[in-house]
């Protein structure tokens, strides 16, 4: 269902690999961004390939939009540049954006305009003669596009700016957090248009807080944190490196420091008060018998999310080096 | 008028465009209708001719403060403070909002997300801008015409035309400056602030200038001075004074689509 066009690519440091370097659709090339008191971006460097979904990971206010404004020209790097389509985005800025679809991470429209009046003007502006695809994904979206705006839930306004970084087809897409706002249902809907905009041939750049967000779109993620470039890899390299975090709150004593040691793909992650908190990767089943032999209170469990997931990495990588 | 920048600039210009001509022809209107009663009462006239050169200084249009005649009343009536308050108060928002409130309201990324220069972008504002005043200045005109006919008015057309001309470039070369503000800040309450400001000291300067000796020189800078010094009313526009109006209104127009080029957009 999900197409992967590259063989997994683990190595940390951003997969860039020469000979796909040459045919890449964006390359980010030692990419500065510092301005005021905001943090920016420093010497990013990374690639996405023509026809991938690239998911681009961070928390909150890591540089993400920041990259993004980047690479749409709508702000200026300090140093390094972006280059897609072949050419600097700042020297070939107008071509850049006739083939990019783009949604905001702090999407604004025009509050008087209804969503077919916001099509009618920007197929104008894009030299279309018509409507492109926007009738059929406000369909699929289940958006009414005769309301204005201003009458429009927050939902639906997202699904406005959806609507309006793919009506016309482009090659390639970038978007900000574009599932903020949808329901689930919605978000489905949503993935599916990406994956046929993704088998019509184009290339997808998509930023998200939760990896659990991307992991089901994306071939490969990229990492950001602090500005700077923490990982790229596959989203299949990734999944082997995950892990569930336990949470065993104790009513007795506390198992001994090395309870848990040497029982497979058991880490023991931290211990505060009665609490132990383990990574597991792989079967549960040694566990639950390590356990078994103290005074269990309470037993919880999930999904790592991005943030434990990488934490660990970005810890495993400081113990390598 | 979806087709391009500056329609859909003119689009939105609509309901503000409304009210500024209700007000513009209210203005006219009032004042139109009461000239009958100042013309035919003497006293009044002889009583403005004691003012204080200070308060004359203010209220005259280009040539002498006259009461009696058409072109004497309607330029210190409207011309010497009224016209050119609205048609500027006008043309400073609309230059402000052009860029500065489109990037305030965050719309501007969504226009830029589309492959149209900024430049180009720019330049539709200013038209729009120029479309707007221009016709601004057409409401002025017809209202002063059918007033002045209402109330026999010894006022040529071509004459009414010249002034309003006048003002209409003065209000063009402050929106211009606006907008080239505007497009190089993105802030919209700085940019109306400033460039009010700057309106306010050059009234100031051009009002004053025949009564100190220093802004005597000095009002060759001031675009009110430009603005009445030909008396539009009583002899036309002469190329010496609506040149400038009209230069600087095309330098500040022209600048600002490089203003915007420059910049990171959408950075608070």
């Amino acid at each position: 269902m999900r197409p992967i066009r590259r063989p997994p690519d683990s190595s940390v440091d951003g997969g860039r690999d020469p000979c796909h370097m040459a045919d890449a659709l964006v390359s980010v090339e030692r990419l500065t961004k510092t301005y005021g008191r905001a943090r920016g971006v420093v010497d990013l460097s990374f690639d996405v390939q023509p026809g991938e979904v690239f998911g681009f990971l961070g928390p909150n206010g890591a540089g993400k939009t920041t990259t993004i404004r980047l690479l749409l020209d709508l702000i200026r790097p300090t140093a390094g540049r972006v280059v897609a389509f072949g050419s600097d985005v700042r020297r070939s800025s107008r071509e850049v954006r006739a083939r990019t679809g783009y949604l905001s991470g702090d999407l604004r429209l025009y509050e008087r305009l209804t969503p077919r009046e916001h099509l009618r003007y920007l197929a104008a502006l894009r030299g279309l003669p018509d409507l492109g695809d926007g009738e059929a994904i406000a369909t699929r979206l289940e958006l009414e596009l005769d309301r204005p705006v201003r009458a429009l839930s927050r939902g639906n306004r997202q699904k406005v700016g959806i609507l309006l970084a793919l009506f016309h087809r482009p090659e390639l897409l970038v978007l900000d957090e574009p599932t903020a706002g949808l329901d689930p249902l919605m978000q489905q809907a949503f993935y599916a248009l990406l994956r046929e905009r993704v088998a019509d041939g184009g290339t997808v750049f998509l930023s998200s807080h939760v990896l659990a967000e991307v992991q089901h779109v994306a071939d490969r993620v990229a990492a950001i944190r602090e500005g700077r470039l923490e990982l790229v890899d596959t989203v299949e390299a990734l999944r082997s490196r995950a892990f569930t975090r336990v949470e065993a709150t104790f009513t007795g004593a506390l198992p001994p420091g090395h309870a848990f040691d040497g029982l497979s793909g058991v880490r023991e992650l931290e211990r505060r008060n009665s609490t132990v908190v383990l990574a597991l990767s792989g079967p549960a089943d040694p566990l639950v018998k390590a356990l078994a032999r103290y005074e269990v209170l309470t037993l919880d469990s999930h999904e790592a999310d991005l943030e434990d997931v990488f934490l660990d990495l970005y810890r495993s990588d400081g113990d390598a080096a | 008028m979806l087709r391009n920048v500056a329609a859909k600039t003119l689009r939105d210009l609509r309901r503000g465009f409304l009210w500024w001509s209700v007000g513009l022809a209210g203005m006219v209107a009032l004042m139109v209708a009461v000239y009958p009663t100042v013309r035919d009462n003497p006293a009044l006239n002889r009583f403005v001719e004691q003012y204080p050169d200070t308060l004359k200084a203010f209220i005259g249009f280009g040539g002498e403060v006259d009461y009696t005649s058409a072109a004497g009343y309607l330029g210190s009536e409207l011309f010497s403070f009224m016209v050119p308050l609205l048609l500027l108060l006008a043309a400073i928002g609309a230059g402000a909002r052009a860029v500065a409130g489109e990037e305030e309201a965050g719309t501007l990324e969504l226009l830029l997300s589309c492959p149209v220069s900024r430049r180009r972008l720019v330049l539709e504002k200013l038209a729009a801008l120029v479309v707007e005043t221009t016709a601004l200045g057409a409401v002025l005109v017809v209202s002063l015409w059918v007033g002045a006919r209402a109330v026999s008015m010894q006022v040529s057309l071509a004459h009414l035309a010249a002034a309003t001309t006048s003002a209409v470039l003065l209000a063009l070369a402050y929106g211009a400056i606006a907008l080239l503000l505007g497009a190089a800040t993105g802030r919209r309450a700085l940019t109306v602030a400033v460039v009010a400001a700057l309106a306010v000291a050059a009234f100031l300067v051009a009002s004053l200038a025949p009564l100190v000796s220093v802004l005597d020189v000095a009002k060759e800078v001031s675009p009110f001075y430009h603005y009445s010094a030909s008396d539009p009313l009583r002899h036309g526009l002469s190329a010496v004074h609506a040149l400038p109006l009209l230069a600087l209104a095309a330098v500040a127009g022209l600048l600002a689509p490089f203003a915007l080029e420059r910049r990171d957009v959408g950075v608070g």
